[in-house]
């Protein structure tokens, strides 16, 4: 088992520095191939009134002029010891983990991200409880009934919400139950939980539940699946035939092999909305980790596109790694084979 | 698995891997796949109707010109005698009418109708195109991961790992910013290098999807009885890897296709809705839903765009449904 | 910098608009303010504010609450070139001079503030003294005195670290060579520049006469700042007050509050009021919200000025009872399209006049919003509000005339048009909506748009205004703001008429104007010491750049702003075009 945890984390490490490998290339590489130069970068980091020297001075100052590997080098050197950036006036600290300078706000990278991180935890974590509950509780019932009107209508409008844009749900709930009902909280609300968990509550209903209603709509179909496919086997069979009662058959033999992919699927979709719910928070205006990703995009500050991606990444490497771990306690097979 | 977008569109679809494999055992019993495939479909009426509304978008996306001399205005026309000029907004709230189907557009008075309808061609081409690529990627990929195993299989594994790692939209949206802006030195401009470039990325981001399940369903195939016997037979590796392997993906590469191009029509929409795909004065569904949002009082813009999404997505999905059904003989619908 | 057009950037949320305005169909209306512009205004009528104190009072107490849908640059005085934060510095800052507050024009005046006068010119002007009022405290209580004064204006100078700002005293003052910047060359001797002989008097050396410096001591670049309290860039987190409020809680990009600073004494200052007892100020509010919570009268102002959102302009408009709180003032500022006079076939008169013929000039209108939040029809370059405008009617302002352009096109030698590429900002969407217009008005004439967007914040420094990549992209139009930073010919035109401030690194809001004779007019300006003669000069200029069409006017903004509900001494003023922030009480 220690050895499992120990490869698996290991890899864990691995793909973290070949994501920001890639992802470093993708955005300092690839805009050199296609024919950017120093100075184009420097001068977005210029204000109005910068001449062509200073560019050149702030280019060679920012490190634009050296070697890709060893601007690579910085940057990782900045996540674990920090670095320093040279603003005119005063040399700016950016403290460990430096995901990053934007030099357009002067401002690190991180102390954002972690400012923003509360709201994304905030939209995520409500949402998956309302999907998780609703999406498996639907399926399961869906299954049981297999062919009723209620499995037909559940399944329709599952079919219905995986096949709605969030962006669009999200505008026409808010058109209809926020501006015209006036019942729910305006776009762009948010109050953290520590200071008022029912205003906290109350200004992310409305993106929970379109969120939810996305991946509820997924869950139940999924569960649904995985109930029938696990009700037809066999050992379910033996369970009916020893006289079992139908409820201890359905959650003790049924749901608990059903639901195990699901949980797996589960961490994932976590950790990727943790990396940034983009088209929900864009949306409803939340200023989480995806709109600030959309916001860095929109205002081309490379330093921060970089520093968003890197923790976005980190966030479903972690989440996959919580995931693989836990089916190791629970499947011997896994940490075996 | 986990899905690109914050809809968890394909993370619904895992079939398990016998299930797949099963068709494949069918497919050797004498009837062709397309027999049996058409034998289920046929009485499945809701997969149908999924698979007429694809036709007809088929259709309709092909016809765009056509469709609109003959019902509505060409699709960047404006038409400001239709707009109040204090407010901005269609005269008479919607501008609906014989003449313009689906109302009007604030500002400028664009036919709606005739936007959402050139939207489909957009629409269409870069999701079919995008899945065409992921599958193509994916099924090369998958194939030699399976059938070499060993560090080919390593190395592959690891890779589709990686690009899962990605938070793809935001890399998708930077993606395609960074290198839309140096078009000069990529030889084309427009439209043409936009969906270019939105194919790529979607297409290139959405690969490892297919990727791992035609790794795991080779993995199960290459240790069949039928592959074991053609190799007994003294068949060398090509011949098993494309007589024998490659026939029986078929199935499991159709029923991703068809249910990856829905996923794909929302990654589209969701990226010219986030500003980054394809330009003025282009109609794009998701583009039109961004530019509906600032006028919420004028519902109708965002109303059809959002509905043709919404019916194009269904109906790729309700006809991927049954076409797995089809070829799944334990489906259980 | 067009720091009107900034401050748009700054207004709206995820989709950027461009500062939403109204325009002229409220004419009668606003002739029946003209009339009562003395007397206050207390009951609700379309444009109350505009030339009158809408709700006078000087009752103090309560808490204004202002809000902005994006964060703006900087709350650094030294650091910001958006109008809202010129208009708004002045809660927290005094500057030597500043707008005196007063509606409409009498708000573009200049007062002292910091200084007992207004300057006094020496030397041919170009020489400047200002005495400072006794008693002037920071909010910690020092004494501020001239050499803060001074030190605030050559901190703001160093654009390698506050980048925002204006560049005024950088091209004007008598700099030493070897002065860098006070960062980098503390030691500096700089008295050939600002001289502060005791702690009450400043004196500014500029290389040329320029009669309007008034105009310069009133940029927030003034606002006093002490030497051992500055941190460079962090500057923005603990501004030091001179005014009558001072920070309580900065949080960047969320929100700030500001409170009584207990050292600033009302007798130093005659224009503020300081009513409020404390400001709250919430950032990155979404658009539409913060529309309809000013409408319901949960919140006060909006921050950016530029007025309401399409979804709230329906609404507003389409409802008398809110009409009625609305006001729709003119800006200093034009929208226009730059027609680049160096990209073939636009190096030629004629192909340039085909553009202005054939342009729809009643779309653009409506790209821009449409008559109440887009503008009047511009038909020249510099805005009516400003000193030297006399109307020009050169071309016809309808919906594009075919006959003329096509006439232009075969004098052009392009009988059957040509293809060209426009640029836009791609996050405004009437920027959009402009180029989408004039590609569509265009092709009837034969001559073929490609649009492209590019990124707002790169927009002029990367892209078209940048010298090199307009010609290699062979950009032929380009989509263009720009408001004055103060209201006369110099303040507006500046910027974007005179060809040598063109700099081939980018950054240039000038893309299309590269013209001898105007070069010249401008040298004539600044040796003309008669402002009557000055103001007509920059009109010539204005002929000038119509009749060689190097810019296709858009409109002259227009923005529908509302009124909030509980706030007294509501007006717009005529120096920066939104209402003033700087004596508005709670009821």
């Amino acid at each position: 088992m220690v050895t499992y945890i120990i490869r698996r984390l290991i890899g864990a490490v691995l793909m973290l520095v070949i994501v920001s490998m890639v992802t470093f290339s993708i955005f300092f590489v690839v805009p050199r191939i296609a024919g950017a130069t120093a100075e184009g970068f420097a001068s977005r980091y210029m204000g109005r009134s910068a001449n062509a020297e200073m560019i050149a001075v702030t280019a060679e100052k920012l490190g634009f002029n050296d070697p890709l590997p060893v601007q690579y080098g910085r940057w990782i050197s900045g996540v674990f010891v920090g670095s320093e950036y040279d603003t005119g006036a005063t040399i700016e600290e950016c403290p460990a983990p430096c995901f990053g300078y934007s030099f357009i706000r002067r401002q690190p990278v991180w102390p954002d991200l972690v400012d923003r991180i509360p709201v994304t935890l905030s939209l995520a974590s409500g949402a998956a409880v309302i999907w998780l509950l609703c999406g498996v509780a639907t399926g399961v019932l869906s299954a049981l009934r297999k062919g009723t009107v209620f499995d037909r209508a559940a399944m329709s409008i599952a079919l219905a919400g995986v096949s709605l844009p969030v962006f669009f749900t999200g505008i026409v709930s808010l058109v209809i139950f926020s501006y015209g009902l006036g019942i729910t909280a305006p776009g762009g609300s948010f109050t953290p939980f520590l200071e008022n968990p029912v205003e906290w509550a109350y200004s992310l209903l409305l993106p929970w539940i379109t969120l939810a209603f996305l991946y509820a709509a997924s869950y139940a179909r999924l569960t649904r699946a995985g109930m029938l496919e696990t009700m037809s086997e066999d050992y379910i069979r033996t369970a009916r035939a020893k006289g079992m009662k139908e409820s201890r058959v359905v959650v003790r033999h049924g749901l608990r092999a059903a639901l195990t992919p699901i949980l797996t699927i589960f961490g994932l979709d976590l950790g990727l909305l943790l990396g940034g719910a983009v088209l929900t928070e864009s949306t409803f205006s939340l200023k989480g980790i995806g709109d600030y990703a959309v916001q860095a995009i929109v205002t081309n500050d490379l330093p921060k596109i970089m520093g968003v991606t890197m923790v976005a990444a980190l966030f479903v490497v972690l989440a996959s790694l919580i995931v693989d771990l836990l089916y190791a306690v629970v499947d011997p097979r896994v940490r075996l084979g | 698995m986990t899905a690109p977008l914050d809809a968890p569109g394909k993370t619904t679809e895992v079939v398990p891997e016998a299930v797949l494999a099963g068709a494949g055992v069918k497919a050797v019993q004498g009837r062709s796949l397309g027999q049996i495939a058409w034998m289920h479909l046929k009485r499945d009426k809701v997969a149908l109707l999924g698979a007429g509304v694809v036709i007809l978008l088929i259709v309709i996306a092909i016809f765009a010109p056509l469709i609109v001399d003959v019902f509505g205005h060409p699709p960047n026309e404006f038409h400001q005698e239709m707009i109040d000029t204090s407010t901005m907004t269609p005269k008479g709230g919607t501008g609906i009418s014989g003449d313009f189907l689906f109302g009007v557009e604030p500002v400028n008075g664009r036919d709606l109708f005739s936007r959402v309808v050139y939207g489909a061609r957009i629409s269409l081409l870069i999701a079919v195109l995008a899945t065409m690529l992921s599958v193509v990627i994916g099924t090369v990929m998958g194939v030699m991961a399976g059938y070499f195993g060993g560090w080919v299989d390593t190395v592959i594994s690891r890779t589709m790992d990686v690009f899962l790692a990605f938070p793809l939209l935001v890399f998708a949206m930077a993606l395609v910013g960074v290198l839309g802006q140096f078009e000069k030195n990529l030889g084309v401009t427009g439209d043409t290098l936009r969906i270019g470039l939105l194919i790529f990325v979607i297409g290139f981001f959405n690969w490892p999807y297919i990727g791992r399940i035609i790794r795991g369903q080779t993995l199960s195939l290459r240790e069949r009885e039928f592959v074991d016997a053609a190799r007994s037979l003294g068949a060398r590796g090509p011949y098993i890897l494309f007589r024998e392997i490659l026939p029986n993906l078929i199935a499991p590469i159709l029923i991703y296709a068809t249910l990856l191009i829905p996923t794909n029509v929302m990654f589209e929409a969701a990226l010219s809705f986030l500003g980054v795909g394809i330009q003025a004065p282009t109609a794009t569904w998701g583009g039109m839903i961004s530019q509906a949002v600032k006028f919420y009082n004028v519902p109708h813009f965002m109303f059809f765009p959002g509905m043709a999404i919404f019916i194009t997505v269904l109906a790729f999905n309700l006809f991927g449904d049954g076409l797995r059904d089809a070829l799944d003989p334990k489906s259980s619908r | 910098m067009n720091k009107r057009s900034a401050l748009a950037f700054a207004a709206a949320g995820a989709a950027l608009s461009l500062g939403l305005s109204a325009c002229g169909g409220g004419g009668s209306e606003t002739k029946s303010a003209d009339g009562s512009s003395a007397a206050p205004a207390t009951a609700d009528a379309f444009n109350a504010g505009l030339e009158a104190v809408f709700n006078p009072s000087d009752k103090k107490g309560g808490v204004l609450k202002m809000a902005i849908s994006e964060d703006w640059d900087s709350v650094d005085p030294g650091d910001t070139y958006y109008a809202l934060s010129w208009n708004f510095v002045r809660i927290y800052g005094r500057s030597l001079v500043t707008y005196t507050p007063a509606p409409g024009a009498e708000g573009r005046k200049l007062s002292p503030d910091l200084a007992e006068k207004l300057g006094e010119s020496s030397d041919g002007g170009k020489t400047w003294t200002y005495k400072l009022r006794a008693g002037l405290k920071f909010e910690d209580g020092t004494p501020i005195t001239s050499k803060d004064v001074k030190y605030a204006v050559l901190r703001s100078m160093d654009k390698e670290t506050l980048v925002n700002g204006p560049t005024y005293f950088n091209d004007w003052l008598d700099l030493p060579k070897d002065f860098k910047s006070v960062y980098k060359t503390p030691d500096v001797n700089t008295d050939s520049a600002i001289e502060t002989p005791d702690d009450q008097t400043i004196i500014f050396h500029l290389k040329k006469a320029y009669g309007g410096f008034d105009n310069f001591a009133a940029l927030p670049g003034t606002i006093p700042v002490p030497k051992d309290k500055d941190t460079g860039v962090k500057y923005r987190e603990h501004v030091m007050a001179s005014g009558p409020y001072k920070f309580d809680k900065v949080e960047a990009g969320k929100q700030y509050t500001l409170v009584r600073n207990e050292h600033w004494d009302p007798a130093t200052d005659p224009i503020r009021k300081a009513l409020p007892d404390s400001y709250e100020i919430s950032l990155g509010v979404n658009a539409d919200d913060l529309d309809n919570r000013i409408l319901s009268g949960d919140l006060h102002i909006d921050l950016a000025g530029s007025g309401v959102q399409p979804a709230a302009l329906g609404r507003v408009l389409g409802d008398p009872t809110l009409k009625a709180r609305a006001d729709n003032p003119t800006g200093a500022r034009t929208w226009y399209t730059s027609i680049v006079s160096d990209v073939p076939p636009l190096d030629n008169l004629e192909c340039r006049k085909a553009v202005i013929y054939g342009a729809d000039r009643v779309g653009l209108q409506n790209a821009y919003g449409g008559e109440f939040a887009g503008g009047e029809i511009a038909t020249g370059l510099l805005p009516p509000s400003i000193g030297g405008w006399k109307k020009l009617d050169l071309y016809p302002s309808g919906t594009g005339d075919v006959e003329k352009a096509k006439a232009a096109l075969a004098a052009c030698g392009k009988p059957d048009g040509f293809e060209t590429i426009m640029s836009y900002r791609a996050d405004r969407p009437k920027e959009k909506a402009t180029a989408e217009s004039l590609q569509q008005a265009l092709a009837k004439v034969g001559i073929k748009l490609e649009l492209k967007g590019y990124p707002t914040g790169d927009y002029f420094a990367l892209y078209a205004g940048k010298p090199d990549f307009v010609k290699k992209n062979g950009i032929g139009l380009a989509v263009n703001g720009w408001g004055a930073d103060w209201n006369d010919g110099f303040g507006f035109m500046s910027q974007i008429v005179d060809s040598r401030t063109i700099r081939e690194s980018g950054g240039n809001y000038n893309i299309s104007i590269k013209d001898k004779e105007i070069d010249a007019k401008i040298d004539q300006i600044f040796a003309e010491t008669d402002v009557a003669k000055r103001d007509a000069l920059w009109g010539e200029i204005d002929q000038r750049v119509m009749e060689q069409a190097y810019v296709l006017p858009g409109v002259w903004s227009k923005s529908v702003l509302v009124r909030p509900l509980g706030v007294t001494n509501v007006f717009v003023t005529g120096a920066f075009d939104m209402y003033d922030y700087l004596n508005l009480g709670v009821q």
